[in-house]
């Protein structure tokens, strides 16, 4: 019998679904730095703050993909949707009608601004992990194999998001150095 | 402030992947503590505290 054939459907399915919702928020996590590095825009302090979340919500799927167990990472992943989903929500609150100062930050997409999709993002990964228990329960099947197509899966998003975590504390270096953060330019280039 | 918040999560990101998980964890917990406390700080005005009062209902 097969590595494969040995992990039961539910299991494969389930990681499945987990390995979806990190390539999906590493896939946001890269649009919105092409948006900040591309198109200039710099990102407000709670725009970097709802980053900071999603990288949360990727290091607790990460976790989870790796376990086999236990649940401490789809808690961690799910402590940081509900983080995500105050933080984008008090945004879309703050600038929800127009006031001096207190505009929408950065261009729309599809119409809608970065924080309401934000509110968006977190609401599906809260319905992911509903899902997720609803159909599977919280299989309990032990460790997956790391040759898996789905553990190499995992390893390369793990390097991929470790990366790019990196990339934004620099850039996040670069644009507040050790002080409050402001929209207005990178503090630290000329 | 940011650049802690971002540093921590880094470390917990770097220690996973070296597979000390507890280090990790710990940074995590810090960083988390960190990120909500900028949260608070942000959104806090000298004027109108955390109330959000051009919301009228």
């Amino acid at each position: 019998m097969t590595e494969a054939a040995a992990v039961p459907f539910a299991v494969t399915l389930d990681r499945l679904i987990l390995a979806a919702m990190l390539l999906i928020l590493a896939a946001i996590l890269t649009a919105a730095m092409v948006m900040q590095y591309a198109f200039r825009e710099i990102p407000c302090p709670l725009c970097l703050l709802q980053r900071y979340a999603m990288f949360g919500t990727c290091f607790g799927l990460i976790g989870q993909l790796r376990s086999g167990n236990d649940q401490r990472g789809a808690g961690i992943s799910m402590t940081f949707a509900v983080l995500l989903l105050v933080i984008a929500v008090r945004q879309t609150l703050l600038d929800l009608f127009p006031r001096p100062g207190h505009d929408y930050v950065g261009s729309a997409v599809f119409g809608i601004h970065m924080p309401v999709w934000s509110v968006f993002v977190a609401v599906a990964l809260l319905l992911g992990f509903a899902v997720r228990l609803v159909l599977f329960g919280a299989p309990r099947a032990g460790d997956l194999p790391e040759r898996a197509p789905i553990g190499r899966l995992t390893r390369a998003l793990a390097i991929y998001v470790t990366l790019i975590c990196t990339i934004n504390l620099v850039s996040v270096i670069v644009q507040c150095g050790a002080d409050a953060c402001h929209t207005t330019g990178y503090r630290l280039l000329p | 402030m940011m650049a802690a918040v971002f540093f921590t999560l880094s470390i917990a990101f770097a220690l996973d992947f070296a597979g000390h998980r507890s280090l990790a964890l710990s940074c995590l917990l810090l960083s988390f503590a960190l990120g909500v406390s900028l949260f608070l700080w942000e959104v806090y005005s000298p004027e109108y505290g955390f109330r959000m009062p051009w919301l009228q209902l």
